[in-house]
């Protein structure tokens, strides 16, 4: 297994997972979807709150805004020393105080931590008009996005299979309708031949098959991934990518446990 | 009041509202979002669409109570 990079930054990685199958590549994604933790603001106490907005509606948006998570400084609440009660090891409480005329901004938290304070500072929360004001006490903690979708690290986390197209040369007769059909301009010419130039953008919609009169083209699966990601910024992608694959290698162990006992 | 997520595909798009307003001056909407780098269609349409109600609600404000 290898992983070669196509494109990176902090937020964003699209790369390729050579010589794996579908069931790992898969895993992997749910993994990263669904078992890597992060902070959130999980409840709210609302001390005053006289903008347009219901309490509910505003819990509901504080939750959405992401938070920058250190998973090294807080443990899960159900794995905590509290048992699930919440205490400094698990839990973080933002506090907003604000009075209107403003549009009250995801800056405007003042954490208890400044390490977890949300990604960006300009997410509107509220508007708040004359005389309208806001106290709220908002908790966050660590939690999974098998729990709720706030707690994904990632928007967009996919894979396809990277296709394997053949030209047999003897039975191509330079048509060329190949070209012409691919939704994708995969195919190009080169010295007076198909050249297969972008594969990896590729979906195998057979079209070229499809056209080709000869049957000279063949469209096979590779045990190659193409993975596209785009974080959120609680954690970078690449923290994000190891954390999956140790809760998976994690859940592996486990299984051979059980089936030992067996 | 804009929404903070995608209804769709839960990207981050509170964050970006603001400067797609300033952007709007002097751009068309199609232009702003593509500078935006917002990609998806779902994404798109939820500043595309978007009508903020609490200015209506605003009108209102203080005439009664
Ligand atoms: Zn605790
Ligand atoms: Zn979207």
């Amino acid at each position: 297994m290898k992983i070669e990079f196509i494109q990176e930054n902090e937020n964003f990685a699209k790369f390729i997972l050579k010589d794996s199958s579908i069931t790992f590549a898969n895993s992997w994604r749910r993994a990263m979807k669904s078992y890597v933790p992060t902070m959130a603001v999980d409840y709210i106490d609302v001390y005053l709150n006289t903008s347009f907005l219901y309490d509910e509606i505003l819990a509901h948006r504080i939750g959405l805004i992401p938070l920058k998570t250190n998973l090294e400084k807080y443990n899960p609440q159900e794995k905590c020393v509290c048992n699930g009660e919440g205490c400094p090891n698990c839990q973080v409480s933002l506090r907003l105080n604000v009075e209107g005329p403003k549009v009250v901004y995801s800056g405007d938290f003042i954490s208890e931590d400044p390490e977890i304070v949300p990604v960006f500072e300009d997410i509107p929360i509220v508007e708040l008009y004359k005389d309208q004001q806001l106290m709220i006490e908002a908790v966050a903690r660590l939690g999974t996005g098998k729990e709720h979708a706030k707690f994904q690290p990632v928007s967009l986390c996919s894979y396809k299979i990277i296709p394997k197209i053949e030209i047999e040369r003897g039975k191509c007769n330079l048509c060329k309708r190949c070209i012409e059909v691919c939704p994708r301009d995969v195919f190009g010419v080169e010295d007076e031949d198909i050249k297969v130039e972008r594969i990896l953008d590729c979906s195998f919609c057979l079209e070229c098959v499809k056209a080709c009169d000869e049957k000279a083209i063949t469209v096979l699966e590779t045990n190659n991934f193409l993975f596209t990601i785009e974080g959120l910024g609680q954690l970078p992608i690449r923290v994000v990518m190891k954390k999956a694959l140790e809760v998976l290698k994690e859940k592996a162990e486990e299984m051979n446990r059980i089936l030992e006992a067996v | 009041m804009f929404p903070i997520r995608c209804f769709t595909c839960g990207s981050l798009i509170g964050n970006k509202w603001e400067r797609y307003k300033e952007l709007l001056k002097m751009k068309t909407p199609k232009e702003a979002l593509d500078e935006l780098n917002i990609k998806r269609y779902c994404c798109r349409r939820m500043f595309l669409t978007h009508k903020s109600v609490i200015e209506e609600f605003a009108k209102f404000h203080g005439a009664v109570g």
